[in-house]
């Protein structure tokens, strides 16, 4: 092989893995890069998308949100949706995952819980929302039960009023996502070897000892993981919230996300929007580097 | 420490499969007892009913005198050992040793200063704050066995302990485990299918099969006198050789060749003479088989063989033979590893014997360590 030859054969290896890498890169750059960087853009204009020439802003927008006590409502409420839902998930999840572990229950009825547990996952935001909808309605079944029991004196208007509204939503949401919860830590309890409890009950461990001791720390990796991947993805929803309240009554549901969609569709104040969408960007990155860096560490 | 009795011991699965069937077995006070076995026979069930991990279905079990049948794990004041050792992977050597103290509630102070004394014992005090992870399978082996000791337990349960090691290090520790044991005096019950481990570690050996107990005794007795051709096949590496001849007078007739048998033979057992005429099946350990060329092989008779394969192992030679004799299977599922498929006869050879591989020899066997089994039922005789 002639020196030319072989030089030519170098450069062809050293440029073969950025040709596979490039489609995906190229989808990548064009459908999730450049609308965060001209977010971020839009964030510094004064009348972005509606002037053809906008002006230089600075931190206008920034200072205009951080001013608005809707923004920081809104924040409070996500933060208090995102941890209830996710400290619910996951014990909600745990429960169920012990359960459907135990061979304390018959083998029969544990694949029915099984089937019924799993059921909230399959459906989908709307359906969930209008689901709640009709059970939380004046005059719905939830209702009429609790009457019944004597818990309330009362028809509760429990997407109307704004001292129960935030509750019922973060209530439907926590509803539709523990099974991702009890999903992953079903797997991770049947990959716990079980001499582990065995060599615990010859050392006189009695259960909640085995849950402490064993259990939790074994799980410890999936449960970590699963609650930052759900804190970043309860921190976005939209759908459920919108449908349920639209963000209301008196933004007592309001959370990031309503709120800058109505920045940016209601008062078609898109440059305010897009600060408020670089915040909640930040808030996102931050948690996401966190996650990275946990997965990183093990 | 205490003495373990199994008394009738069964254990049966939904199934009606009998995995234990009558098991009586004495353990005395401080004695190291090997169950050993081939894959399901039941050693490590008998193991787990013993710590109570498996019920009894029926049968007693006394551990210093308390019958324990119905005693949850933790009352039967018993230590165990796993193959896979268990150790808890989130804590360390030290949280690792001390788990027991810990769940019964022993003050801190108590429990350094008892994970120090074993840690000593068993040469882990630098690896203290290190996790499991971080150490070798020796290591490991001897964190779980700092765990069982902590408890100062009446017995001591270990199964299949030296499995997961590499050879080398297993004859490393069945030597300290073996010392340890003498040293702490505890009564130790220890299953492994290895028979080496059981010849070497144990003062008695219990043979299993089939969830039955063939033979209980020292491994010097169970190596010269097993009851029956199982024990004799699975005891001993390579097994012990079995075929199936004639008894013709007093000599064993089979395919081309005869063995003289000597009048000792018959004295020793008197039953042998009720086989005249009829088939026997006679055993042979491979190293009372010798190359009829050399000094050592010289003054035995011979009976011609055909070398298949040696395996030139630096002090012995394993020579693969082929006789004009049916090899009798003795129910050991191993045996066909030493045999391989070629050959019927295994022998021990000195390493300067000559013999080459597909070449015809006379064998030399010495008649006085011939074994005899009855062909039906294959009890000794």
């Amino acid at each position: 092989m002639t020196r030319q030859k072989r030089s030519h054969h170098k450069l062809k290896r050293a440029v073969a893995p950025y040709l596979y890498l490039s489609p995906s890169l190229l989808i990548i750059g064009l459908l999730m890069l450049l609308p965060m960087v001209t977010v971020i853009a839009y964030s510094f204009q004064n009348s972005a998308v509606l002037r053809r020439d906008p002006s230089f802003a600075g931190l206008k927008h920034y200072q205009a949100i951080f001013d608005d006590p809707v923004f920081w409502a809104s924040l409070w409420h996500t933060l208090y949706f995102t941890c209830m839902s996710v400290i619910f998930h996951m014990t909600i999840g745990m429960v169920f995952a012990l359960m459907l572990n135990s061979d304390r229950i018959n083998p029969t009825l544990r694949s029915v819980l099984r089937v019924l547990y799993i059921l909230p996952w399959l459906f989908t935001a709307v359906i969930i929302a209008v689901i709640w909808r009709l059970l939380l309605e004046p005059n719905g079944v939830v209702n009429s039960m609790l009457m019944q029991i004597g818990i309330i004196g009362s028809k509760v208007e429990w997407f109307s009023s704004p001292q129960t509204a935030l509750h019922a939503v973060t209530f439907a949401n926590i509803w539709a996502g523990y099974p991702l919860f009890m999903v992953s830590l079903l797997a991770g309890l049947q990959g716990i070897p079980k001499d582990f409890y065995e060599a615990a009950d010859i050392d006189g461990a009695k259960a909640y000892q085995k849950l402490i001791f064993i259990t939790i720390p074994q799980l410890m990796p999936i449960i970590i993981s699963i609650s930052l991947l759900d804190f970043i993805w309860t921190m976005q929803v939209f759908p459920l919230i919108w449908i349920t309240t639209g963000g209301g009554p008196i933004y007592s549901t309001e959370v990031l996300s309503t709120y800058t969609y109505k920045l940016a569709f209601s008062s078609y104040n898109l440059s305010q929007a897009s600060a408020s969408a670089v915040v909640i960007l930040l808030i996102s990155l931050g948690l996401t580097l966190f996650y990275i860096r946990y997965q990183k560490a093990r | 420490m205490a003495e373990v009795v199994l008394e009738n011991i069964c254990k049966t699965y939904g199934n009606n499969f009998h995995a234990i069937d009558q098991l009586n077995l004495s353990v005395e006070d401080g004695e190291f007892l090997i169950l050993v076995g081939p894959s399901g026979c039941g050693k490590s069930t008998a193991l787990r009913m013993i710590a109570g991990l498996e019920d009894i279905t029926s049968g007693s079990l006394r551990i210093g005198g308390v019958d324990v049948v119905d005693m949850p794990p933790k009352d039967r004041d018993i230590a165990m050992v796993f193959q896979s050792y268990a150790l808890y992977p989130h804590m360390t050597v030290s949280e690792n040793i001390a788990f027991s103290m810990r769940l019964a509630g022993k003050p801190k102070a108590e429990r350094k200063k008892r994970v120090d004394e074993i840690a000593k014992t068993l040469q882990l005090t630098s690896l203290l704050d290190s996790k499991p992870a971080n150490l070798s399978g020796g290591q490991r082996q001897r964190v779980a066995m700092g765990r069982a000791m902590v408890r100062e337990p009446a017995a001591f349960l270990m199964d299949e302990p030296l499995s997961n090691l590499d050879a080398k290090l297993r004859v490393q520790m069945r030597a300290e485990i073996t010392s340890l044991q003498k040293q702490l005096g505890v009564t130790t019950i220890y299953v492994t299918h290895d028979q080496i481990e059981a010849m070497t570690m144990g003062d008695r050996v219990a043979v299993l099969k089939g969830g039955v107990l063939q033979q209980v005794d020292t491994p010097k007795r169970l190596y010269e006198s097993p009851v029956n051709a199982f024990v004799a096949g699975f005891i001993g590496s390579p097994s012990m050789n079995l075929f199936e001849a004639t008894m013709t007078g007093a000599e064993l007739m089979s395919g081309a060749f005869a063995i003289r048998l000597q009048d000792a033979a018959f004295v020793r057992r008197p039953g042998l003479k009720s086989y005249a005429g009829r088939k026997v099946v006679f055993g042979i350990r491979p190293e009372d088989l010798y190359d009829s060329s050399l000094e050592s092989g010289r003054k035995y008779q011979t009976i011609p063989a055909k070398v298949t394969s040696i395996e030139e192992l630096g002090s012995e030679h394993i020579v693969h033979l082929n006789i004009d004799a049916v090899r009798v299977d003795s129910g050991d599922p191993d045996a066909v590893q030493d045999f391989g498929l070629t050959s019927n006869a295994v022998a021990r050879f000195e390493p300067d014997s000559a013999v080459r591989s597909g070449s015809a020899i006379r064998l030399a066997l010495d008649d006085t360590k011939l074994h005899f089994f009855d062909p039906e039922t294959h009890l000794a005789i």
